[in-house]
This record gives structure tokens, sequence and C-alpha cells, in this order.
């Protein structure tokens, strides 16, 4: 039995072994990584119980509320209906691979940390995630364009303005090119 | 859209923020799906799809055949184990741990399937051949009330150990499945004196919490000690519940609980632990059940209510007598049911000086999935139903319905529906801020633009806090100064945590840095009844402080021991011990542990509030304190469409004394993001049992764009009353009213039935179009 990757035609089929699982090198977070999945598991599953990388979670499994929120190629996607071999020489960011290697937050990470922009923060990942590619896609964005924009990530506890808050800071630090602070939250 | 909470310069200077905010931002924080262990199993189960059958055989050959599955249990074979009583639930043990005999809802679970993987597990359900005999079923309340209604529960309940607070009164043969009554005056005495009696009925639908997170749970049960890791609320009846369903001293089963996304009452009681502990016991294996969202939607839901409430009025306004009945849908399985219909029940009674009052109000069986905690615990349906009758009274009295309600709310020194005095009152503060901030004018009309047309609307509303109840709380004293707070509260995004850290810290002036708060595990932690009713700040709280109060004064003891002076010439200074008045002579509290060779120096306490209610008059003491909160909205409704723009929105809560205003301004967006999903499109929808809507790309929770552009949250601080009041549901109830009371007054439609789709406002308004030209050709001939 052999499978057809999402890559271009004319790409070689993968070998599947006994257990009926395909062998995928993937780039995530700038590493390559070898895992082993069914034609069926979705890249959400891949990441957690293969690479554990935990800050994917489903929340709908329809990709309806973007818990599950990773970026391919810098574009976000929904994990929960990427097909892991669709994800096969594409470049996959999840929310562990934000922080520098020494341990400092990306700026939308410490916008949210000084907003307080969660409170379960099931969801924040992926709205940490949509937050990035946003701000890249739309530096300027306004706050009518990002409300759009992030209305496919749900955040059952409500934690919308102060998302927002997070959101329109992180970009206002982007363009000013002040990077990560520590100086605390807006409300002390 | 910043709150006045945290803008307030009272509170200005207070740590702000979540203590884990960092494992929050980076995706570390760790939550229950995210544990594994060696030689884990996956658990997969297969539920009805009759909504109320006879189970005639279950063939589990062929599924059991499949590589990689372990073990494929029924209920059959639960309840021939002599190791176990496979029944269980908080008041009635009338749920199986998989389905015994017959099924009472679409998605009881019948048997469960534990594998290697979760595709093999998935293949197994698909191979489990199950006959059904379909018997009549009951879905709604008239159904289930009807005279030779069939019976979702037949013979006597199986009772035990229970909350302090819960009365159980079933009605055998009935598929009433508790009840409760409130009589305070005579209600007949008030009808009889009142000019005007205003009759209606409201109805409330059954709505899904939605936590991000699933129900999640690991099992591991080895050597008769059962260890589960569980998405609960509710640890310690988690563990006394798995005790009693393997025949287990409570010491053989300890229940940890990582921390939640989300809970919002979904996760409280027992759920899938004893069904995940079953399959471990059999396979001598952890195994770990994580439900899909659709699974999620048929585990608990909110209870469909419907209300009728008979208000009794003086010409000038004032309310002589209220009676009720209600009505609570409360499923297949009571869960809490029974105790939430005491809670709904004299809720309906409002934050309104009434002198003569009587409810009855019922939890019923139905064929439906069962009906349990969610935010705001009743106190929404009856909100719903006498906020919105406020207004309606205040249409038919020609009254203005500010001073309507003015006129009626109570103050410190009347009685509430429970009978005992109401003490630190503000809800006439709440509405008149909230009434001022939206620019209520008495008499003002819609202003109408084209097809659209505005108006605003308000209410006000109580809610008490489960009374009696118990949190115990220990802390240790380190060598280094630095403290840890031992306690089973369960934090789920409440920032439970960090109200323990400041309140644990704040005793000695210790830095919320150099506490740490424990998250639950029963081996370890000391007993919490509940982290839910919006009680763990206030009740945990307080056990926490009293907890780092004995440090305290054990620091005196020692420091007077090794300063050699008395305990009276000793004060606090800065993190030290310190001789009044010869600040040279002092000690660091590291020191005092060191030196005292203590090791840590151990505090432990216990809060315990005392109350209750007589199970004939309802009266006593309901809650030890009274929630209270207020909202004004503005809409905008498009007459062609029906579709409704929630313009502006103040949401006020008395908090007593805030403990972390960004968490509290949080707390109180929540509740209006989901009363906003709530008044305007939450909706389970069934079809003879059968949910139609079990999934997020059909059931629609609110998202940024269905939160008002214009948010304003007031939370009001009273610190001379000493006291925390929690504030996690109490801006919920509030809203669905203000913004329906706003609706009506903008299309004149007003809707008793949540929610308030654009469909009914159309019908609505058709209706009230064929009315106008009826009246104009009347008038014409």
């Amino acid at each position: 039995m052999t499978f057809s990757t999402g890559q271009a035609a004319g790409a070689s089929p993968l070998p599947v072994d006994e257990d009926g699982k395909l062998t995928l090198t993937l780039t995530v977070n700038g590493r390559t990584e070898r895992v082993t999945a069914r034609a069926h598991h979705t890249i959400l599953q891949v990441l957690r119980d293969e690479l554990n990388l935990y800050g994917v979670r489903e929340g709908c499994g329809v990709g309806m509320c973007g818990a599950c929120t990773v970026l391919l190629d810098g574009k976000p996607v929904s994990g929960c209906l990427l097909l892991a071999p669709m994800a096969v020489g594409r470049e996959i960011t999840t929310i562990e691979g934000l922080e520098t290697p020494d341990g400092e937050l990306h700026v939308v990470q410490q916008s949210f940390v000084d907003h307080t922009g969660f409170q379960c923060s099931y969801c924040t990942p992926g709205f940490i995630l949509a937050t990035k590619a946003l701000l890249e896609e739309k530096p300027d964005v306004t706050e009518d364009e990002a409300r759009t924009y992030l209305a496919g990530n749900l955040c059952r506890c409500g934690s919308y303005v102060k998302i927002m808050d997070s959101v329109l800071d992180a970009r206002d630090r982007l363009a000013a090119g002040t990077g990560p602070t520590t100086s605390g939250s807006d409300e002390q | 859209m910043r709150g006045e909470g945290a803008n307030d310069p009272a509170v200005k200077g207070r740590y702000s923020g979540m203590i884990d905010a960092r494992q929050r931002v980076t995706g570390r924080i760790g939550y229950t799906i995210d544990l594994a262990f060696g030689g884990m199993l996956h658990a997969k189960l297969l539920r009805s799809t009759a909504a109320h059958a006879r189970i005639r055989s279950i063939d589990v050959s062929r599924a059991r055949e499949v590589p990689g599955v372990v073990a494929v249990l029924t209920g059959a074979d639960l309840a021939s184990r002599s190791d176990l009583q496979p029944y269980f639930g908080p008041v009635y043990r009338d749920q199986p741990i998989l389905a015994i005999d017959k099924v009472r809802f679409v998605g009881d679970p019948v048997a469960a399937v534990a594998a290697v993987d979760l595709d093999a597990a998935r293949e197994a359900l698909a191979l489990i051949d199950v006959e059904y005999e379909e018997l009549p079923a009951v879905f709604t309340l008239d159904a289930a009330l009807a005279e030779g209604a069939p019976l979702v529960h037949e013979g006597p309940p199986r009772t035990g150990e229970t909350f302090a607070d819960v009365i159980v009164k079933p009605q055998e043969g009935t598929n009433i499945c508790n009840s409760f009554r409130l009589r305070k005056g005579d209600v007949e005495i008030g009808f009889a004196e009142a000019d005007e009696i205003f009759e209606d009925v409201f109805t409330s639908p059954p709505v899904q919490h939605v936590p991000l997170e699933t129900h999640a749970c690991i099992a591991s049960v080895v050597n008769g000690q059962i260890t589960v890791w569980s998405s609960t609320q509710i640890p310690f009846v988690i563990r006394s519940q798995l005790a009693e369903i393997f025949r287990l001293p409570q010491s053989k089963v300890r229940v940890i609980i990582p921390t939640l996304g989300g809970g919002y009452g979904a996760k409280c009681y027992p759920k899938i632990e004893p069904v995940t502990a079953a399959l471990s016991l059999v396979t001598r294996r952890p195994v770990r059940l994580h439900l899909t969202r659709e699974e999620e939607f048929v585990t608990i839901t909110k209870h469909g209510v419907r209300v009728r409430l008979k208000t009794a009025l003086k010409k000038d306004g004032t309310i002589v007598a209220r009676q009720s009945l209600c009505h609570f849908n409360t499923g297949a399985y009571a869960d809490i049911g029974p105790r939430l219909i005491k809670n709904g029940g004299y809720g309906t009674a409002g934050p309104h000086r009434i002198p003569h009052v009587a409810v009855d109000s019922y939890a019923v069986y139905s064929n439906l999935p069962p009906a349990g905690a969610f935010r705001g615990y009743g106190i929404s349906q009856a909100a719903w139903a006498y906020e919105t009758q406020m207004d309606m009274i205040a249409e038919r009295m020609g009254i203005d319905p500010l001073e309507l309600r003015m006129k009626n709310l109570l103050d410190d020194g009347d009685t509430v529906m429970t009978g005992e005095p109401m003490e630190d009152s503000h809800f006439k503060e709440l509405l008149a801020d909230a009434t001022n901030w939206i620019g209520w004018s008495p008499g003002a009309q819609p202003e109408r633009n084209g097809s659209t047309v505005r108006a605003k609307g308000f209410s006000c509303i109580i809610k008490g806090t489960v009374t009696p109840s118990t949190s115990t709380a220990a802390a240790k004293l380190n060598e280094d100064g630095s403290l840890d707070v031992l306690t089973s509260s369960v934090e789920m995004g409440q920032g439970l945590l960090t109200a323990l850290a400041i309140l644990g810290g704040e005793p000695l002036g210790i830095d919320v840095d150099k506490v740490n708060v424990s998250t639950p595990d029963t081996d370890v932690t000391p007993y919490d009844q509940q982290s839910s009713s919006s009680r763990s700040t206030y009740a945990m709280g307080t056990a926490v402080q009293r907890a780092v109060r004995e440090i305290r004064r054990k620091l005196f003891d020692h420091a007077s021991e090794i300063l050699e002076v008395s305990v009276d010439d000793l004060e606090l200074d800065d993190g030290r011990v310190v001789v009044k008045g010869v600040p040279e002579r002092s000690l660091g509290f590291g020191e005092i542990v060191r030196k005292s060779r203590s090791g840590n120096l151990v505090g432990e306490a216990t809060y315990i509030t005392e109350g209750g209610l007589d199970p004939e008059t309802g009266q006593g003491i309901g809650s030890v304190h009274w929630h209270q909160a207020a909202a004004a909205a503005e809409v905008e409704v498009d007459t062609d469409t029906g579709k409704v723009t929630l313009l502006r929105y103040h949401a006020g809560v008395y908090a007593g004394r805030i403990i972390n205003p960004v968490q509290a301004e949080l707390q109180s967006v929540g509740n209006v993001a989901f009363g906003v999903g709530q008044a305007l499109f939450e909706e389970m929808h069934f079809d003879n049992g059968q949910l139609q809507n079990g999934n997020l790309g059909d059931y629609m929770i609110a998202s940024f764009e269905d939160l008002p552009r214009d948010l304003n949250v007031s939370v009001l601080e009273y610190l001379p009353a000493d006291e925390i009041h929690g504030i996690g549901e109490t801006g919920l109830p509030p809203v669905m009213p203000a913004i329906g009371n706003a609706i009506a007054r903008a299309t004149g439609v007003r809707i008793v039935d949540l929610p308030i789709t654009p469909e009914k406002i159309l019908r609505g308004l058709r209706e009230l179009d064929a009315r106008g030209s009826a009246a104009e050709e009347v008038a014409s001939r």
C-alpha cells in the first residue's frame, strides 16, 4: 500500500509499514522531525502524540473553534483538519516555536501576559498564532479588522476585551520596534 | 471598554494578573489531556442511538477480536461483579456506569472499549451490535408530567450520602425526581390585598457549557488503589463516589486535578471517572478517556425550564405577593438537579421586598441528556422570568420600569425570600449606575432609522452561594521565608491560584511571587466541598487566611522565645518580626523557621458557613451572603431581518472586596459573552431526543463579533463590609433579561421564550402588523 502526500504531482508515494503507518519527515518549529502516522491522522494528533507539543489542542474537531491553530508556512490553519501527510515539505509553527532559545517571549505572547488576555487559556496558543499571522499580514491592522480576522478563534471564557487589548498592544509594540517588555500589566 | 474595577484609584497598586501567565502563553500550562503514562490504553464509549429502550442484547464478540483491543465492557459485565456497585450520582445513585437493562437518552453510554490506540478503539466500537426494544419516551415537561407518562426511572430511587443542604422528596411512580417548597407569609392574603395581579409563563431552553477542553480522565487502578487525573471541579465528590462504587476506603482513592480548560459547572460531579476507572480495573493498565465535542454536548446541559409567575401589586407598584411554579427538565439522570431546583425556585422571588411568597419547584426526569450545574445555577432561568415580567408589569401599569424596581428592591434589614434579613445590599446603587451609564430616561421612545430601531433595557438580580459549605486549607512557611498553600480548590481559568496566593501572602506580607499554591491532590491537599457557586475566593480564601494567621501566631511564639521578649512586644514589619520600638532587634521569617528547628511552620484552618432551609417552608438561611448584579443594554434591531446587534452594555456587579482587579474584569466580561449567546442564539435542538446541533458548526457560541463595541464593566467595591463576594457567575443572569427588555422596547415584540432569535422577532412583528391592520379596518368601518 502507498499513499500520496499533498505535495506536487510526481512526488514519490510514501511507504506504509505493517502497522499501517507512514514515516513522515516534518519541519516543526525549524527542526526536522521524523514521525510515524496513519494516513488519516491529523497534524493535531501527530504534534501532540508524536512530538509532545501540547500547545496545540482539540476544541471542536471540525475546524470551527481555532484552539488547534498552527501556522503552515506562516498562515494559520486548523490542525484538526490538516492530515499529517499534507504537511510534509511545509513549515509548521506551533506556540512552542515562538519563544527564543533563551526563553524570551514573542512580542505577541508578552502582550497577552501583560494584559492577561486569557482565563483558562485553552484557546490562547491559537489566538497568539493567529495574531502573529495577522500582524505579519497587516502590521497596521485596525480593531475592526482584527475582530473580523479573529472571529474564527473562540474563547468560551469570553476574555475578548483583554485579548483585543493584547492584540492592539502587540501591533503598536511591533510598529514601534520596541519588542517585548516586561514592564508589567497596564493595570498596575 | 476598560473596566472601572481595574481603573479605580483604590485598587491601583494591587497585584493584577495571573501568576501562571507565562505557562499559559507558551502552551505549557498542562491540562489532563497533556498527561501520558507507560502502557496507557485509550478508551471510547459506544452510545445509545435510542432515546428510551430495553437492551435486548449486546454482542461484543467481534469487537474483542480487533487487534489492539484489550477490553470491552458492558453494563451487564459491571452489574455481575461483586467488587463494585455500578451506580453513581451526587444525590441519587441513578446513573449506571454503563447502561444496565435499558437506555434513557440518545447518547447514554452502552459499552466501553479500551485499546492500545484510538484507531483500534474506534474500529471496535463499530463492531458492537446492540439490539434495542424501543420504549415510549418523554422529552418535554408536558409529556413527562402527563398522567400515565412512561417512567424514565422505575421504583424507589437509590439514595446515598449527599450535601448537607439537599432535601430529597421524590414522588415515586412519577417522573418528578425532587421538589422544593417555599412559603413566606401567605400569598392568598397578598392576592386579596392586591390591586393588580399578573400571571405569565417564561421558558429557557437547554444549552451546553462548551468548555473548550472537553471532559478528560486518566485512571490507574493498581493493587486496590485507584488514582485518577481528571478535569473536574469537585475532587472530593469524585473521591467519595469512586470509593463507594469500587467498595474502597476513601483513603485508597486519589484524585489529582491539573488546571482545567474551562468548567462553567459542566465539570461538577462524576461524569466519566467511573467508567475510566472500571476499564483500568479490568485491564490493570492506565486508561485515558477524552470526550469528543459531540459527546460533550450530551454529557451535561443547562436545564430547560418553565417558570409560571403570578405577581400581585398595589396600585402604586408595591409588590405584595408572588407565586411561582417552576419545572426543571433534568433529563435522564438527576445529577445535581434535585439541589438546583432549590436555588432556581427561591431565586424566582428576585431581589425584591415581597411579604408573601410561595414557590413550588420541581426537577423532572425526561429522555434528554442529563442537565446539571451550569454557570448561574438556576438563577439565570429565574431571572429571565422575573426581570422580564417586571418590565411587562411596568408597561401594563404605566409605571417607569426603573421606578417600579427602585420601589421594590431590597434594602438592608428587609427580609429576603428565604426569611433572613438582607445585609450589605447594593441593588439600588448597582441599578442606578447601570441605568445612568446607558442613559435611561423614562418614557424615551425607540430611535428609528430606516429599517433599524434602537432602545434600551436593564435588569437587576440576586444570587445565593451554596450554604452551608466547608473549606479547609493548610499552609507551610519554609526556611527561606517562602510560603506553600495547600488546598483542593480547582483552577479553571477563574484565577483561583492567583487569588489564593494574594490572600495567603497577605497576613504575613509575603509577595505573591514567593507563594506557591497547590492544585488538588486528595492524597495531600485538605478537603474542599466544591469549586463552584462563586464560592472559592470567599470560602477557601477565608480558610487560607486563617491558616496563615495560625503560622503568624507560631512565628511570634518562636520569635518571643528566641528574642526573649513577650509576644505582646512583637510586631510584623516588612517581612520581619520586630521588637516594638527596637527595630534593630528583629528576625526574618526564614531565620525564625531555621532557629526554631521547626523545619517549616504549618498552619491549618477550616471555614464552615452555617445555614440551610426548612423542608416545608423554605425559610432559614438561604445563603451566607447574597450576590448582587445589575445590567443595562442598548440594542439595534433590524425590523426587516430580525437581526439584533448589541450596541452597548454595562455589567455591574458587587464584589465586596476586589482581590485581583484584572480577573474581576475578565470574569465579568466572560459573563456577558456567555449571556449574549443565551439571550440571542444558544439552544440545543432535539428531534425525538436526538440532538440536532451537537457540534460547533451548528451550535454557535459568542465570538468577537457578538460582543458590544461599547462594553463597560463596573465591579463595585465596598471595603467597610470586609467581605469577599464571588463574581464568577453573578453577572450572567442579568444579561438575558436586560437584552430582552431592550429588544421588546425597540420592537414592541415581547419574547418570553429564550433565545430571542430573528425568526421569533419577525413572527412577532408580523403579528403586530396583522393586529394593527385589523384595528385600522375596524376603525375605518
